[in-house]
């Protein structure tokens, strides 16, 4: 349940949730609590959630209302920030309560630097959606890019939102989501959908490791506030595991090296979503993850390094290889990597100055790069190639984009009067300002050589726009790609977002000191210290000189750099990409063998793993508690000596034999002899049941072997014979010894002993055995013949289906039993007609002597078992019952009805009932409830046997059809 | 409230037992319904008034007292877990009308259905170990059948592995709780812990091992989970749905008791090794396939070690934690397979290898898949999320980082497994299988499509709800760590 609370309200809202009854939780606590009319952040996230969830599922049809729709949104989510961000005296935080338990809140907090990043995100958001209108222009997949543009929307702006890393975390991941499906917007394309999931794996995994380091955080310093942890300062031990881990996050999120080659294979997204979430936005989460970070952490030396080395490599690797491609897009992409670098230096660094660069910094590539995606974009709508040979011809059919295109490049330059120029010179006059150590020196070092290639790729990117050929004689039909210019609407949509974009970068050049000032509120809201100023004219100091120098360098390279670079590695995807893949298929190809190993599909393999288990688990037992004595075991009469020992010899010789005949009956041999024991125990009860199961078992099995080989299928071969008797040797040896230690450690009395007094008073039956099945633990004889009755309606239905398949058929017509004419009469006439006479006493005298419910319908089980043998398979039509399955129903229905009878008068399930009423003639006569249990038992014992029988004894379809009464 | 107790027990069998006589489908499906719905009610009912009070219900079979009557314990754990299997059951019979396969269709399949969930029910209350055996042997022996209903000859070959090592493990269990009786006089489950206590060393954790074996079987950890794998997949897909997200959790459930009631924090760093070792296996099975089906089937085994590392972690927060993935892991997982049904029977196939673009022709599948993927890999801001986070703090209160290693590597693993049937299955070309059912995967499959939305919001509800029901969670595991509180609840009820 979300939970909210507000600072303007928090006294009204305090409903912290108790545990208060459900319907009183569900009613109020959730339906009133929806969206208090003092929330304001949250529901401007969620607001652009649902408008993006709206138009994933439905509305499909009609993207465009959707876009207006989402600008709607944006823009008034945009009013929001500003309404209540700036000037406020003290920033608005909200909490919406959600695990409560374990602070898995979520907490909001407006502060100057939060309203910065919201405009960013919403105002590069609303310029984004306006010019994906033009560009998506009968498209198919235009509703589903709204749908995710919106829902990534709203996941960006509740992560800058974000008052704690729990927060952030959480729309963290979603920002990752949402890049993954938007990467693959295509996704009939193969490159596409491989850049997706490797941008998801590989932001995901960074990811895993925030969520590791807010686990660290909460649970040793219990907050993850970003102003706690300003205060707080914490340092050493599990911290700088927490440390590391959250560098790690944000250097997968920003493309940090060596996490960098997910970018650009980014580039694969239609151009809105590589201009918004793979420059503008989303890549910046590292960057804003480091910001709100850096002045609780940038003291430790761990953090400076990691932070300072990685920006350094990616600044340059990524500006390195924007010299080298030709594909305008990729230049970009990687000089976005590089840019990364740079902030990633500023802002991480830990000095407040180079912070309040960072953040100027930051808007200022925001625009220009936004600019920059976006007018690349329409060259190559216009054209139909982003080639930088080629784009040349662009300035001819679109000028004024062209012209916003140089501007913002000049601004990634570094040049006068542009924005770019005043955040990069403030970066400078830091980072020389910078008391840091040898940290600031390589921080310094890395920022120049990578200005002096930013500044030569950005010149690249000038030479491609004014070098380029002019445009040829046919340049009408350059539509390479198929792409129409399209109407002045669509041209408008697309080109003002560029104009304005690279006209605010001139204008921010311009004003330069009152941006500033609006920048000190965001520093100082990450640090209290970070407050500074930007001019656009600094006049001549030490970083103009420095400036100046990387600009005449950059320059040079950038003008004599080739436009045309002869195609490389780049093609098979660079070495990072290559890199991913590598570690990816032998991830998968690890995980293949392993499987294989673990999973062999081999059933006396496994077999054979769990019984050592047990015997293990039986020798773990024996070795802590030593040998159990054999005293009291070995001094029994020679006579059980003898049973035991036969047995014993049986039971390997189950295991032994290689056919099934004579394996069926060893087994049968196993069960009478445990039978005998059981008789010469003192259990007579038990000896009789068991006699009839085995009995039964045999036959069935006999049955059932009519359609199988006489042998068994030669020995699996997992392992070689040795191991395959030690295993089942020593589960042999070991379990009964574990069996012996156990009764050997018995102190307490046995419940069993409860059971003799209660059993003839309160249970109404002198046969213990029989009170204990029929009511002491009558629940569960309640569930073992549920068992049993399912066990037979799954035996009938799959000897159904194999005649229905047609395969059992044939095999069983060749094997009939014959007739027995003597038998015919005796069995058919009488014998049965007596059974089952005899078998209901059984039933009925089991209260109170040996028999019931089971072994009376063993007994006419077996009868029916002795007809069949005798080659009369049981012609039902002689009974009453027809249908053995109408019997079972019958006896479970009589059973869960003695069980549930008793709940109609306030009782207990199975709760016994004595009646004794006078029956003239006889007397008093005693009925106990539990009688009528009973004889459900032995009515489903007895149809069990009969469904059997009679499908797995039919000869053809037609008795099972007839008489198992199954047919659907 | 016995009646009300016993009621999702009693009220399926009643209505298996009817459905013997009653073979029309549309009677059956009535009968069924109905027997869920009054199950429904009464399982709500309990959880409302243990939500409130906390009380521990007992039932005591014929009235017997709680010292030795087979008893019906409903705690705040066994409450919420049959709430939520009830509803998971009723659901996916619901989807099974509407998949109109031939499993359905066969006069068998309601009864034993019932009794399937009716022994679900009774494996959660039972208050007895021996009546916990029966009720698994009623869940597996109708699981057996369910299996095997098509009798198919993959069915049969994937059905004899399941039943056998089952059957096996049930040998395991009754040989277990047997010694347990030989060993203490008693199968109640509060008069067990303090007569086990009494027990040497040796015996003592020869019984505890056994039972985790036993159970762990159930649960399929890992060593001892190689028969999930090889059989679920061959299953009918509502069938799979409902072992996949039930019949595995009952054998966490019984671990969960096992580990706190019968032998409270005992071998606990054995639990969190096997627990550990059971994420990273299974995950690395489910990245190892292409089959959705085989996917999500490893997937149960990797999710297990999740609970099972929480379990071993120990103390309220970790087993609160393991009762909150236990409880939002039940429709994640089941509504994984019933997409899983739905895909295969529009294109006959659910391999990444033969059906692909399913997104481009049904968004709304698309989601329906989307959701519960994200909440298994555990990702913000679905129920998984929560759940995973949740072990994860509890891990490093514990300071098992070794585990939490583990544990978020699987989770990276995971997502891969989610990621490559997204990219398998629903993007890419539309596969050529029907085309003639372009556009709509739903339009002809509209009960399974709601079946499977309904699952899915309950998961998203869980997600939603995640405070309260995470403070009952903790609640619940305060109870489940106070021993003598249920053992005087069963003897005074």
């Amino acid at each position: 349940m979300f939970e909210f609370s507000s600072v303007d309200s928090l006294k009204v809202l305090s409903c912290r949730t108790r545990m208060t009854s459900l319907p009183r939780v569900l009613g109020q606590e959730v339906i009133a609590g929806i969206f208090p009319p003092t929330m304001i952040l949250f529901p401007a996230v969620v607001a652009q959630f649902l408008t993006g969830a709206l138009f994933l599922v439905g509305f499909r049809r009609r993207p465009n209302v959707g876009a207006a729709l989402g600008l709607l949104v944006l823009a008034a989510s945009a009013a929001v920030v500003v309404s209540r961000g700036v000037g406020a005296d003290e920033p608005l935080t909200e909490t919406i309560g959600w695990l409560s338990t374990l602070g898995f809140d979520l907490a909001f907090r407006l502060d100057g630097f939060a309203v910065l990043m919201a405009l960013i995100v919403l105002v590069v958001g609303f310029a984004v959606l306006l010019y994906s209108l033009g560009y998506f222009e009968h498209d198919s997949t235009y509703a589903r890019f709204v749908g995710l543009f919106m829902a990534f929307a709203g996941s960006m702006t509740g992560l800058v939102l974000a008052a704690d890393l729990f927060t952030m975390f959480v729309f963290w991941e979603l920002t990752s989501i949402c890049s993954f499906l938007l990467i693959g917007l295509n996704d009939k394309s193969e490159s596409a959908r491989q850049s997706a999931v490797r941008a998801l794996l590989t932001t995901g995994a960074g990811g895993l490791c925030l969520l590791g380091a807010v686990g660290i955080l909460q649970v040793e310093l219990g907050t993850t506030a970003f102003a706690d942890l300003v205060k707080l300062q914490p340092v050493g031990g599990v911290i700088d595991a927490a440390i590391v881990l959250i560098l790690l996050g944000a250097f997968t999120k920003s493309a940090q090296f060596p996490f960098h080659f997910w970018l650009p294979g980014a580039m694969a997204a239609p151009t809105p979503v590589s201009a918004y979430l793979h420059s503008a936005t989303m890549v910046k989460a590292g960057i804003v993850l480091l910001a709100r970070l850096s002045p609780a952490f940038g003291q430790s030396n761990l953090w400076r390094w990691w932070v300072v080395l990685a920006g350094v490599a990616t600044m340059l690797i990524g500006g390195w290889r924007a010299l080298r491609q030709t594909d305008a897009k990729l230049l970009l992409a990687h000089s976005t990597v590089s840019q990364l670098g740079l902030l990633t230096v500023l802002v991480g660094l830990g000095w407040s100055t180079a912070l309040y660069a960072g953040v100027a910094h930051l808007l200022a590539h925001a625009v220009f790069k936004v600019a920059l995606f976006l007018g690349v974009g329409v060259i190559d709508h216009e054209l139909g190639t982003r080639d930088v040979t080629k784009i040349g011809t662009a300035r001819h059919r679109t000028p004024l984009v062209v012209v916003a295109l140089g501007a913002a490049t000049l601004s990634m330059a570094g040049m006068i009067p542009l924005f770019g120029f005043v955040t990069k010179e403030k970066a400078l006059v830091a980072l020389l300002d910078a008391e840091v150590g040898a940290v600031g020196v390589v921080a310094l070092v890395g920022v120049v050589l990578g200005s002096v290639l930013s500044v030569a790729y950005s010149v690249r990117l000038l030479h491609a726009l004014v070098g380029g050929a002019d445009p040829e004689p046919d340049a009408g039909g350059v539509d390479h790609g198929g792409h129409d210019p399209g109407s002045p609407l669509v041209r408008g949509l697309l080109g003002a977002p560029v104009i304005a974009a690279a006209a605010v970068s001139l204008l921010f050049g311009s004003i330069a000191q009152r941006v500033g000032k609006w920048l000190v509120s965001p520093s100082t809201s990450l640090d209290a210290s970070a407050k500074s100023k930007l001019v656009l004219w600094p006049g001549i100091n030490d970083a103009l000189v420095i400036s100046a120098i990387v600009i005449v360098v950059g320059s040079v390279i950038g003008w004599r750099a080739p436009l045309a670079v002869p195609p490389s590695r780049e093609k098979r995807g660079s070495r990072g990409e290559r890199t991913f893949d590598v570690v990816y298929d032998a991830t998968l190809g690890m995980a293949k063998r392993l499987t294989r190993i673990t999973q062999p599909g081999s059933l006396p393999m496994y077999v054979a793993v769990t019984s050592v288990i047990v015997a293990a688990v039986a020798a773990a037992a024996l070795i802590v508690d030593g040998l159990p004595a054999f005293e009291g075991f070995v001094s029994d009469s020679p006579l059980t000596i003898a049973v035991t020992i036969l047995t014993i010899v049986v039971s390997i010789g189950v295991a032994v034999v290689s056919a099934r005949f004579t394996a069926a009956v060893f087994l049968g041999g196993v069960g009478y002899g445990v039978a005998v024991l059981f008789l010469m125990r003192g259990a007579p009860d038990l000896a009789l049941t068991q006699v009839l199961v085995e009995t039964l078992t045999i036959v069935i099995f006999l049955l059932a072997m009519r359609s199988m080989p006489r042998s068994f299928a030669p020995a699996s071969s997992w392992a070689p014979a040795p191991v395959r008797i030690a295993v089942s040797v020593a589960a042999g040896v070991v379990v009964p010894l574990l069996v012996l230690a156990v009764h050997g450690a018995r102190t307490a009395p046995s419940v069993a002993e409860e059971y003799a007094p209660r059993s003839i008073d309160e249970a109404g039956g002198a046969n213990l055995v029989n009170v204990i099945l029929v009511d002491f633990r009558g629940f569960d004889t309640m569930g073992e013949i549920t068992v049993l009755a399912v066990a037979a309606l799954g035996v009938v239905n799959l000897v159904r289906v194999a005649e229905r398949h047609r395969r059992v058929r044939e095999r069983t017509r060749t094997a009939p039993f014959r007739r027995s004419a003597i038998l015919d009469e005796l069995v058919d006439r009488w014998l049965s007609k007596v059974a089952a006479l005899v078998a209901l006493y059984v039933t009925f005298r089991g209260h109170n002597a040996p028999g019931g419910g089971f072994a009376g319908g063993l007994v006419l089980g077996g009868v029916f078992v002795l007809q069949f043998l005798t080659g009369r398979e049981p012609h039902l039509r002689h009974r009453p019952i027809r249908r053995p399955t109408t019997l079972l129903g019958a006896g479970l229905l009589l059973a869960l009805g003695t069980t549930a009878a008793p709940l109609l008068v306030g009782a207990a399930p199975l709760e016994s009932h004595i009646w004794k009423p006078h029956v003239p003639l006889i007397g008093e006569v005693k009925i106990v409830s539990s009688m009528f249990f009973d004889l459900g038992v032995f009515m489903v014992v007895v149809a069990v046997v009969l469904m059997m029988l009679l499908s797995l004894g039919a000869r053809g379809t037609s008795l099972v059809g007839d008489d198992g009464g199954v047919a659907s | 409230m016995t009646t009300v107790l016993s009621l999702p027990v009693l009220g399926p069998l009643v209505a298996a037992a009817l459905m013997i006589f009653l073979r029309g489908l549309a009677v059956q499906r009535f009968v069924s319904f109905f027997a869920l719905g009054v199950s429904l009610v009464a399982s709500t009912v309990t959880f409302v008034n243990i939500w409130d009070d906390g009380v521990i219900r007992v039932v005591r079979m014929s009235g017997w007292p709680g010292s030795f009557a087979i008893t019906l314990v409903a705690d705040r754990l066994s409450a919420a877990m049959v709430l939520v299997a009830t509803v998971v059951v009723t659901i996916v019979l619901a989807y099974a009308t509407g998949q109109r396969a031939p499993d359905e269709r066969s006069s068998f399949y309601h009864p034993v259905y019932m009794v399937m969930a009716a022994g679900i029910s009774q494996a959660f209350l039972a208050g007895d170990l021996f009546n916990l055996f029966v009720a698994f042997e009623i869940l597996l022996m109708a699981s057996y059948v369910l299996l095997t209903l098509e009798g198919t000859n993959e069915q049969i070959r994937a059905g004899t592995t399941y039943v056998v090592l089952n059957v096996l493990e049930s040998m395991i269990l009754l040989m277990a709780v047997g010694l347990v009786f030989a060993a203490t006089g008693t199968v109640s489950m509060a008069e067990l812990p303090a007569r086990l206590a009494e027990l040497p060393d040796g015996v003592r954790m020869g019984l505890h091992l056994l039972l985790l074996v036993a159970f762990g079987i159930k649960a399929a950890v890992f060593p001892l989970f190689f028969w999930l794998p090889d059989s679920y997949p061959t299953a009918p897909s509502s069938v799979s749905a409902v072992f996949a997200g039930l019949l595995t959790k009952v054998g966490v459930y019984c671990l969960i008791r096992t580990q706190t009631l019968l032998f409270p924090g005992e071998l606990s760093d054995l639990v969190i090794v096997i627990g550990a070792a059971t994420m990273l296996v299974g995950v690395l099975g489910a990245i190892s396939h292409r089959d959705m089906k085989r996917i999500l089937s490893f997937h149960i085994v990797s999710q297990i070690g999740y609970m099972i590392f929480g379990l071993g972690i120990g103390g309220v927060a970790a087993i609160a934690a393991t009762i909150f993935y236990l409880i939002h892991h039940i429709p994640v997982k089941t509504s994984l397979f019933l997409v899983e049904g739905i895909v295969a029977r529009d294109s006959g196939s659910s391999s990444s290898e033969e059906v692909s673009g399913l997104a481009r022709r049904s968004p709304i599948l698309a989601a329906l898949f989307l959701v519960p993927a994200l909440s298994l890999a555990g990702l913000p801001p679905f129920s998984g999320f929560l759940a995973k986070f949740a072990i994860v703090r509890a891990g490093v209160s514990d300071a098992q980082w070794i585990g939490i290693a583990v544990a978020l590597v699987v989770s990276l693993l995971t997502l891969v497994s989610m990621v490559k049937i997204w990219v398998g299955v629903f993007w890419g070309d539309v596969s050529p299988v029907e085309k003639a059912s372009i556009p709509g995967v739903l339009r002809h499959q509209k009960t399974m499509g709601v079946s499977t939305g309904a699952i899915v919001l309950f998961s998203l509800a869980i997600a939603f709800a995640a405070g309260p029901l995470y403070e009952f969670a903790t609640k619940a595991a305060e109870q489940l760590l106070d021993v003598a509180g249920y053992v005087a609840a069963v003897r005074s009820s």
